[in-house]
């Protein structure tokens, strides 16, 4: 099926060094989308290290909705009295486990199926067009909302939806991977050589040619993840507090944002923006480059 | 070639769609139906209020004349759907066919609309970023339209009725397409545009337009063709645009109407998607089951298109279906 | 620094212009007759019949729509309204009322209304009784034998056994005999609660395709022509949006104002504030199945331990009351000799450690090698700022004197069958509202304990039982009342609730709407005296 397939060439086996042939634009990108990679993890460490500037629970009921630069508050603080600045930086936490849980499964459970029914075929294929399609079908909020409901209001649930209804794409990507394999021929001749099939699978098929396809995959899904968590919160099914995260911090500023006061919801959706552009251009940088090596 | 062999395969394809449609209807019904069903609470909490007993519970569902297992409820729904009929909401007793109607329309011009914003904005932006690689103005207007698609949707929806209403006054808060304001073409723009251009579509849309284009324009014979001068535009934007454009409009609609639901609520629309999710929050099956097999239906729809529009332009390639 | 929707507000003018000169007339009282009312709601109502619905939206519609037998006037008291006058008889058992003549019901242009008699009474008796109606009504309607229609304009309802305060019980609003489809039993699915038929100020025009639910005034009222000629309800899905589109003339009136709008609304002339007061307030309920819980100690001392009046000031602008018991303040029944308890962390400590706390090394205090660690939980609500605030203040007031709380929010319907039915709780937050017969049994009688029964933190005191039944049986205001200041002291004491406090709502709207009176939970009672003058139509 020649749905939704990226054009990435399928022998990646060239041996100029890649940044000689890349774009500047792309390095670019992509240093910028290594800087956020770089920022999120720095901030996950602060989180877990508990380097914070100030205890992100601390309820100050006389400052509430300070703004930026207020005292001992250098971003503020939201309608609690809580610290903007400490908040923001322990809301990557949100994102970070959960988010590479999304991934985890959206690129197995993708990989899996696309390996299956690529190289089965017949009736292996039909399940997993099947599955897709249910899976795709669906609004995916709404799907949440659902799960939600019937577990818990927890991030890691609204994970495993937002990855096992990723992953279809991720199935249909490894899929047309290995179709373009296989009318190289380069399957049969594997099998030929009497390669087996699980070094095949492994190896050949996911290490050496489907790697930078799930890694922009992986890019991408992080981006997806943060704005998903980010539409629920505004529902009221995001990540739930007292935890912090940017999106029941974007959704409890913007409550005074038609009042006139943008910053408690600009400093969280800034953070946003800047972290889901980045896994873009970074996805985006990856995917040209390797697009180049052909 | 003639136009019989290129209407067969399309046929073909067509009917085994229907076939495959008919199945995914069903499973999704099933799937969507245990969860709800899986969810604690029940539809009576929406009749009865909050002081609701067991007995008053078990009253009701009596009373609804609703079967009282899951697989008998689920098969009641089956039932009726095979009669065309989508039965009656548990929360407001209205038919599900009726109040979707009434909403549908609602939501189905913010699809389509921002359907149509994220094309306008995307489609330029990608052919010309093709031809011209490097330089900095597509750079700076890619930018930009990743930059609308990485921000919160709901926040930017506050932002934009900030400035437009609150700051000046040009559109009034939105009502939905019914509307008896003289102004009433300008208020329906301003969800469209966030719906469109918001949601992470626009920037999706693009990449892929990019990708596919750049694909099709790279490709030997395309190339060759080019260089001695025969027109090529034809078969690219046939393989190129036209292919990758039907392809996102079908895989993008669930997509979009996740987004709705956003807008809908931020823009105090009265589509499908609020009603959706007062439906979730009620458990009041029949309505969200019924748009679950509308929406199904028509992602189907939209992916049958594409691939008969696939067939159509290259008609080969039906011997890989 | 907000500039005036020009566009907007001139065309409104321009449309109302046209409308006061077709209808340029004065009503007896001398107020002028004409204009709109678009109001907001935070919702869409579901129903809007008086006899399925029960939310908030479609009882202030059905304000509008309807009648009793009897009403309410401004200083809460019974007057007649279908009803001209009544019996009652010596032993309280038997009530007989003598209908209005004068009354139709509502009719389209071009048809005759019909009138309204004593079947249509009997009628909606007995439609509400039966057991295929779903309706939330029943229960209170159960002290009723039967109603019998004596001739057309004369009912007589029969009572199981007289109660106190019956004649209150009276306001139902009734429907006629010939609107339902089915005549025995009223479920959602008849187009009778969708397009319902009634004898109130107002008639139902349309429930457009918005979601708008359009009322137009009845010309044919028997207390009089309303004096604004259309009442539109406007459904929103975001408070925040509602209160922009008052701001912005797309609505005239907002029902009920979110805290964190009044200030803004507040510092414009434009607007009115008006406060009205709620028969509801908020508490903490805990479950007295854990044991930590089921000393009184324990709780008394996280009353002590949170200071409400901080919170009530910090998050609401003080716009409300601080209570002690678990009456609404306004409410007949409270006992205001009983004080709050003040903020004292002190004294909650020396409780804790005298039931046997002892403070660790991280501050957390345990009993018994038990530590005080406790979950509260909570139901998501789109608008829960308010919420959220007080439970993030009480875990950290109760972190000042080592209790531990776990905070944990879940989806409404997982909420409650967590609290009501599987009693999965330590701490919960909510409100109660209520109507004016302060009936608080289902609360904290013992027999209430169980599945999706009221008594959800399993309080049981044989004291509190015996003064419930007795309250119930009454049938002497002065008494009753007595018992109900003596069960105020006794539960404040006993602290099953840690009771916060009750809060004013406000409604907001533009000040063109004049002689605006409020009713605290049925809202628009009075509606028909409403007006708007007419250079402002």
């Amino acid at each position: 099926m020649l749905y939704r397939q990226l054009s990435l060439q399928v022998n990646e086996s060239t041996q100029l060094a890649w940044w000689r042939t890349a774009d500047f634009k792309d390095l670019l990108f992509i240093a910028y989308g290594l800087l956020v990679l770089l920022a999120v993890f720095a901030s996950y460490l602060l989180g877990v290290m508990h380097w914070l500037p100030q205890d992100p629970d601390e309820i100050d009921m006389g400052a509430i909705m300070a703004g930026p630069l207020s005292s001992g508050h250098l971003l503020g603080t939201d309608f609690l009295g809580r610290d903007i600045l400490t908040r923001l930086v322990l809301g990557i936490q949100a994102y970070f486990l959960p988010g590479l849980l999304a991934i985890g499964i959206a690129l197995g459970l993708g990989a899996v199926a696309g390996v299956l029914a690529g190289y089965r075929g017949g009736r292996a294929a039909a399940v997993v067009l099947y599955g897709s399609n249910l899976l795709d079908s669906f609004p995916r909020l709404i799907l949440v909302l659902l799960v939600i409901a019937a577990f818990k209001a927890d991030i890691y649930y609204v994970m495993v939806v937002v990855g096992i209804t990723a992953a279809p794409l991720v199935a249909s990507l490894v899929k047309g991977k290995v179709h373009a394999l296989q009318q190289k021929n380069f399957i049969e001749s594997a099998v030929a050589l009497g390669i087996p099939a699980s070094t095949i699978i492994f190896k050949h098929i996911l290490w050496y040619n489907c790697r930078s396809l799930l890694l922009i995959q992986a890019t991408l899904g992080m981006a997806e993840a943060i704005l998903i968590e980010t539409s629920l919160s505004y529902l009221g099914f995001g990540v739930q507090e007292p935890t912090p995260s940017w999106g029941n911090m974007v959704q409890a500023g913007a409550n005074y944002l038609l009042q006139g006061n943008f910053w408690p919801s600009t400093a969280p959706a800034l953070a946003i923006l800047a972290t889901v552009l980045g896994f873009y251009l970074l996805g985006d940088g990856l995917n040209n480059i390797l697009e180049r090596r052909r | 070639m003639p136009q019989t062999s290129r209407l067969k395969p399309v046929i073909l394809v067509v009917s085994r769609e229907l076939l495959m449609t008919a199945l995914l209807l069903l499973g999704i019904s099933l799937v969507v139906f245990s969860i709800v069903y899986l969810a604690p609470g029940d539809p009576f909490e929406a009749l009865l209020g909050a002081q609701a007993g067991a007995a008053d519970r078990q009253a009701a569902l009596q009373a609804m004349e609703l079967p009282s297992t899951w697989y008998g409820q689920y098969l009641s729904w089956l039932g009726q759907l095979l009669q065309g009929d989508f039965g009656a909401s548990l929360r407001s007793g209205a038919p599900v066919a009726q109040e979707l109607i009434v909403t549908g329309g609602n939501t189905l011009y913010l699809i389509f609309g921002a359907m149509l914003v994220s094309l306008l904005f995307a489609v330029p932006i990608a052919v010309y970023s093709v031809n011209r690689q490097d330089a900095f103005s597509t750079w700076l207007v890619t930018m930009t339209a990743y930059l609308a698609s990485a921000l919160p949707l709901f926040w930017l929806g506050y932002v934009l009725i900030y400035i437009f209403t609150h700051q000046l006054g040009i559109f009034p808060v939105a009502t939905g397409l019914h509307t008896d304001q003289p102004l009433g073409l300008s208020h329906l723009l301003l969800p469209v545009i966030l719906l469109g251009i918001g949601n992470g579509a626009v920037g999706e849309i693009l990449r892929h337009l990019r990708l596919e284009l750049a694909r099709v324009l790279g490709e030997e014979y395309v190339r060759t063709a080019r260089a001695k001068g025969a027109p090529v535009w034809r078969h690219a934007l046939a393989e190129g645009l036209i292919l990758p454009v039907t392809e996102m409009v079908a895989a993008k609609l669930p997509h979009i109407l996740s987004g709705a639901i956003i807008v809908e609520q931020v823009f105090n629309w009265p589509g499908v998607g609020r009603l959706t999710w007062q439906a979730a929050l009620d458990r009041d099956y029949p309505v969200i089951l019924a748009v679950a097999v509308v929406a199904a239906a028509m992602v189907r729809g939209g992916s049958l298109l594409h691939r008969c529009v696939y067939i159509w332009i290259n008609p080969r390639a039906s011997r890989e279906h | 620094m907000k500039l005036k929707t020009s566009i907007i507000s001139l065309v409104a003018i321009g449309g109302a212009l046209v409308a006061s000169l077709v209808m340029a007339q004065s009503n007896a009282d001398g107020r002028p007759v004409g204009g709109v009312l678009n109001y907001g709601e935070y919702g869409r109502p579901a129903s809007l019949d008086p006899v399925t619905s029960n939310d908030m939206i479609a009882l202030r519609i059905n304000e509008l729509l309807f009648n009793g037998l009897v009403g309410i006037n401004e200083k809460q008291e019974i007057v007649p309204e279908l009803a001209q006058k009544w019996q009652v008889s010596p032993d309280g058992g038997v009530y007989t009322f003598t209908l209005r003549q004068d009354v139709k019901w509502h009719a389209k242009a071009g048809e005759t209304p019909r009138p309204f008699t004593a079947n249509d009474v009997v009628f909606t008796f007995n439609i509400m009784m039966h057991p295929k109606t779903v309706t939330p009504l029943k229960v209170r309607y159960e002290f009723i034998q039967e109603a019998k229609k004596l001739d057309d304009y004369t009912v007589q309802f029969i009572l199981k056994r007289p109660i106190l305060n019956a004649l209150a019980k009276f306001t139902f609003k009734i429907i006629p005999e010939f609107g339902p489809q089915n005549s025995l039993y009223l479920r959602r699915d008849d187009p009778f609660v969708r397009n319902p038929i009634g004898t109130g100020p107002y008639r139902l025009e349309e429930t457009t395709a918005n979601g708008e639910v359009v009322m137009v005034a009845n010309e044919n009222y028997f207390l009089g022509r309303p004096h604004i000629d259309r009442f539109v309800a406007k459904p929103f899905a975001d408070q925040n949006i509602m209160n922009q589109a008052l701001m912005f003339n797309s609505i005239d009136m907002s029902v009920l104002v979110n805290p964190r709008d009044i200030p803004e609304l507040q510092g414009d002339k434009r607007y009115v504030l008006q406060p009205y007061n709620a028969l509801s307030y908020s508490f903490f309920g805990y479950n007295l199945r854990n044991p930590l819980l089921a000393d009184k100690r324990v709780r008394k001392a996280f009353t002590l331990a949170i200071n409400r009046d901080e919170m009530l000031d910090s998050f609401f602008n003080s716009r409300g009351t601080v209570i002690s018991g678990p009456f609404a303040p306004g409410s007949w029944a409270y006992n205001l000799d009983v004080r709050p308890d003040p903020y004292d962390t002190e004294k909650a400590r020396a409780l804790l450690q005298e039931a046997g706390f002892t403070a660790g090394s991280d501050g957390f205090m345990s009993k018994n090698g038990m530590p005080l660690k406790l979950s509260l939980k909570v139901p998501i609500a789109k608008e829960s700022e308010a919420t959220k605030r007080v439970v993030l203040a009480f875990k950290s007031y109760l972190k000042k004197i080592g209790a531990d709380i776990d905070v944990e929010f879940m989806e409404w319907q997982a909420w409650k069958e967590a609290v009501f039915l599987n009693h999965e709780f330590d701490i919960m937050f909510a409100s109660w509202v209520f109507d004016d017969s302060a009936d608080i049994s289902s609360l904290f009688h013992s027999a209430e304990i169980g599945d999706w029964k009221n008594n959800f933190g399993a309080y049981s005191n044989p004291e509190v039982d015996g003064l419930l039944a007795e309250a119930k049986l009454s049938l002497d205001h002065e008494k009753k009342r007595t018992i109900y200041r003596k069960l105020h002291a006794l539960l404040a004491e006993e602290s099953p609730y840690t009771f916060l406090w009750t809060l004013t709502n406000y409604a907001g709207y533009n000040k063109k709407i004049r002689h605006v009176n409020i009713h605290p939970y049925k809202f628009f009672t009075f509606a028909d005296t409403w007006y708007i003058p007419e250079g402002k139509q």
